[in-house]
């Protein structure tokens, strides 16, 4: 399953993600901390501006008195003395909501008792004014002390308030000093943060779109392929099926239902239903089987029947397997086919195949009736013929004894080709035991056997380096012989027969006759005479049992030899030719893989 | 367990007679090859009591003159073709010489008692040897063919098959197929 | 050559070819006692009859009804009495499974039965002379394996 990609971004995205949160708590808590800042500082500012205000109503007030006072003296109008004697209200007035805002400021607090003490001495001033100014006390000294007392009074006053609005103005300008140092590295910072928090999700959101992009790509692909799967898994006749073992929930696919003879998605799978359908008869081992593939993690091919709702019986083969993930979980992968189809045309087969084996053993008998059972008689009869003594061929007429020789003859023909046909089928027939042997040793064999003959005809046999192969060694020393034989017994008149054998490795494909064979590398065999050869017409029939290109009085022999070869050579999935031309030798070369 | 023994026939067969005589009272000296010397003559009775004791085991005790010939002319033979390194010697000569009698005359008894020549007993004994070599000794036949004084390995094949029917190969093969359907 | 006469068993089914046989083993030069039984059964209760004095020779026909050949010659080697019995088999076939096959299973001698009397007493003599030669020259009767087409 390599085709399924990794989508492993979503811890990289977590922590990314973590970080930027981070990054905007931090800056929320800055700002907010800015903001109750400001607000403090504006509240202190409103305090100090409430304080001036109040202190320059205070001295506003003074003044008013001072003026009305002037104005009365003056004019001795007492219209001019109401402000005077309002002041003192207003003065109260301005004095309580003083003592209100500075309440918390032991220092203002100081200063305005002094101030306060001040004004009561400024008005007592104004009264001995008053009272030194009025006609009937008037005493000019008493009044110009008093005058002058009073401005005196009124600078102390004034210098007082400007003292406690220095004060006040000090201690603003204090925190704001502070809050300044407190925020002034504020915006740079929070900026730079921001920003990378914003990298941050970026980069995330980057990640987060190019993994969709590829998810939808992978969707694509897996909606290409699971439609590929249905479609294959219709053609091919097969389905397959999922088993969760930890929820315990069996998928089937859409084919799955179909080989059960159901609409896709008919009814809801579970670990029994699948048995139901199963023939009674594979009841017991597809159960046994279920069981099976949990403990061995893998299920071989198992053949049962199912029964389909209308009774038909289907040929199933199954596999499945085990697979575990990462995450642990089990689940059980299988694959049913339906070889309904292909198990009717073995049954089929198997038939035809019964048939064969049994038409190749009547044959085989038929064979062994034929060769070996027709050996006995003739024996007989030329055992018979040969214990005729010289006197009883003597007691027969001339005649007698000519048939008595022409049966012999006929009967000793016959024994030849049943002996012959009797090797053709035995080639087929016995059990063919391949053993390594060396083909150099198997040749020796080979020489004693034909000794005699090899001797009458002083025949010189060159015999090169054999391979070692894997053979029938009984068969291929028939066909030796019979080659060898065969080169002997068509040999020139009058010319020492010779003959070279020899071997060499060879590819198939560079010869025509081999070319498409199953192996590729042969061992080509060369059987070179000097002999009389024959026309390259007949160089295939020649192998052909039966097929003689000599009378049999020329050259006595069946026409089964060369078809010995052929089968031997064709038992050992070989190959061979013959080429001649007449009168000078012929080449039989035998092709047996390596 | 599977054991191969090699033994020498000769050395048992002489323990064995020298045992047998022993338990006899008879007192005697070994002439080698089945040959012995009695240092008294036999009553009738005690040499038919010998021949039943030692009939039951192959022994047999050889009175005819001609057999007592035949006998030795198997013996030499024997150790003709035992002695490994004297087979150049033409074996009618070594014969005609070991026995001091002319090589015709050894030959005509020997057809006449056993119905077969000198030189098919000689053969005989050498594919014998052959198949010693092959089976306990395991040497190959070009080593055998040298050893045995054969022309070429062709030549001793061919003897082998036209002695026993068989080709040495097939000889082997038989013999360890049965050796494996003893196990 | 031998002061008791050579005692031979056949085992055979075929009339005529006992006939052969018995002719051949007359005209041969050695003293012969030959004797015949019939079948596959017949042989095993012959040889198994603790009164029967055992052949030198065996010679066993491989195509005879109720049991083969080759069934007596396995239970023969099994048998520890008769394991050492020199076995001659006298067969149709040539083949040379067959051959190789009863070499095996422990026959001394295979004979392919001959088409020609006068091969027939050669072969005879040639066995007997042979068998001679192994029981009196110290040959190893387990290498004593003689094959004639």
């Amino acid at each position: 399953m390599k085709w399924i990609p990794k989508f492993n971004s979503s811890n990289y995205l977590r922590v990314i993600f973590i970080i930027a949160i981070f990054i905007l708590l931090f800056l929320s808590s800055i700002a907010y901390k800015h903001n109750r800042d400001v607000n403090e500082y504006s509240k202190l500012l409103m305090h100090t501006y409430e304080i001036n205000i109040e202190l320059e109503r205070l001295m506003s007030a003074i003044k008013d008195a001072e003026t009305g006072q002037r104005g009365f003296m003056i004019t001795r109008n007492h219209r001019f003395l109401t402000p005077y004697l309002f002041s003192r209200d207003k003065v109260n007035t301005s004095f309580i909501a003083l003592k209100k805002l500075t309440a918390n400021n032991p220092i203002q607090k100081k200063n305005l008792e002094k101030i306060y003490t001040l004004i009561i001495q400024r008005y007592v001033s104004f009264e001995n004014c008053l009272k030194y100014s009025d006609p009937d006390t008037y005493d000019k000294r008493k009044l110009d002390n008093h005058m002058f007392g009073g401005r005196i009074l009124m600078e102390n006053i004034r210098f007082k308030v400007d003292q406690m609005n220095d004060i006040e103005k000090t201690s603003l300008n204090k925190s704001l000093k502070k809050y300044d140092q407190e925020i002034s590295f504020g915006p740079l910072f929070s900026i730079s943060l921001f920003l990378a928090a914003l990298a941050f999700i970026l980069l995330a959101y980057r990640k987060i779109s190019n993994d969709l992009e590829r998810l939808t790509i992978y969707n694509k692909k897996l909606l290409i392929s699971s439609g590929l799967m249905a479609e294959s898994e219709a053609i091919g006749k097969f389905s397959t099926w999922q088993w969760d073992l930890q929820t315990d929930k069996i998928e089937y696919s859409d084919n799955q239902f179909r080989l059960l003879g159901f609409m896709p998605n008919a009814f809801v799978p579970n670990k029994d239903t699948f048995l139901s359908y199963v023939h009674p008869d594979d009841k017991e081992a597809i159960s046994k089987s279920m069981d099976g593939i949990i403990k061995n993690k893998e299920l071989p091919f198992i053949y049962y029947k199912i029964v389909l709702p209308n009774n038909q019986i289907r040929h199933f083969k199954s596999t499945g397997k085990l697979l575990v993930d990462k995450n642990g979980s089990n689940i059980l992968l299988g694959i049913n086919f339906d070889i309904t189809d292909e198990h009717l045309l073995n049954i089929k087969l198997q038939e035809h195949n019964n048939e064969l084996v049994k038409i190749n053993k009547e044959l085989a008998s038929f064979n062994h009736v034929a060769s070996h059972d027709l050996q006995e008689p003739l024996r007989k009869i030329l055992t018979f013929i040969s214990r005729i003594s010289e006197a009883d061929k003597a007691a027969l007429s001339e005649s007698g004894n000519e048939y008595i020789t022409k049966v012999e003859t006929s009967a000793k023909r016959m024994r030849v080709l049943i002996d012959d046909l009797l090797l053709f089928s035995r080639t087929n027939t016995t059990k063919k035991e391949f053993i390594q042997s060396d083909l150099n040793e198997l040749f020796e064999n080979v020489k004693s056997e034909l000794a005699v003959i090899i001797d009458d005809k002083k025949a010189d046999l060159n015999v090169g380096k054999l391979p070692s192969l894997n053979v029938i060694p009984y068969q291929i020393e028939q066909l030796f012989i019979n080659l060898i034989g065969n080169s002997l017994k068509y040999s020139q008149t009058g010319i020492a027969p010779k003959i070279i054998v020899s071997s060499e490795e060879i590819l198939s494909n560079e010869y025509p006759e081999i070319i498409n064979q199953p192996f590729k590398k042969f061992h080509k065999i060369t059987f070179t005479d000097n002999g009389m050869g024959f026309d390259p017409q007949f160089k295939d029939t020649i192998f052909v049992l039966f097929q003689r290109l000599h009378s049999k009085t020329d050259y006595p022999g069946t026409g089964i030899g060369l078809a010995i070869c052929k089968k031997i050579v064709e038992n050992h999935k070989g190959y061979i030719t013959a080429d001649s031309e007449p009168g000078k030798g012929s080449v039989f070369t035998v092709f047996l893989p390596v | 367990m599977k054991l191969f023994i090699k033994f020498d026939i000769n050395t048992i067969c002489t323990l064995f007679l020298k045992q047998k005589l022993e338990e006899q009272n008879l007192i005697f000296s070994t002439l080698g090859f089945g040959e012995i010397e009695l240092e008294e003559n036999l009553s009738s009775e005690s040499l038919d009591a010998l021949k039943n004791n030692l009939s039951p085991f192959g022994f047999e005790v050889v009175e005819n003159q001609k057999s007592v010939l035949v006998q030795k002319i198997k013996d030499a033979i024997i150790e003709l073709v035992y002695t490994d390194d004297n087979n150049n010697f033409k074996s009618s000569a070594y014969l005609a010489d070991k026995l001091n009698h002319s090589y015709g005359y050894l030959s005509n008894v020997f057809s006449e008692v056993t119905y077969s020549s000198i030189e098919n007993f000689i053969i005989i004994q050498k594919i014998e040897r052959a198949k010693q070599l092959m089976i306990v000794n395991e040497m190959s036949l070009t080593e055998i063919a040298f050893l045995l004084n054969y022309s070429s390995v062709a030549h001793l094949s061919t003897q082998f098959k036209n002695t026993t029917g068989i080709t040495p190969s097939a000889f082997l093969r038989i013999i360890k197929k049965r050796r494996e359907n003893l196990k | 050559m031998q002061k008791n006469a050579l005692h031979i068993l056949l085992a055979d089914d075929d009339e005529d070819d006992r006939l052969f046989f018995k002719d051949a083993f007359e005209e041969v030069k050695v003293q012969t006692k030959v004797e015949f039984v019939f079948d596959g059964l017949q042989l095993m209760e012959h040889l198994m009859n603790p009164d029967t004095k055992l052949p030198d020779i065996l010679f066993l026909d491989l195509n005879m009804p109720k049991k083969t050949g080759k069934e007596c010659l396995i239970e023969i080697k099994k048998t520890e009495h008769l394991k050492n019995l020199i076995i001659a088999i006298y067969s149709t076939s040539s083949s040379d499974e067959d051959i190789e096959d009863t070499f095996i299973e422990g026959a001394n001698i295979y004979i392919k039965k001959p088409s020609d009397f006068n091969t027939l007493k050669k072969i005879i003599n040639e066995v007997i002379t042979l068998n001679w030669h192994y029981h009196t020259s110290g040959l190893n009767r387990d290498n004593f394996l003689l094959s004639i087409k």
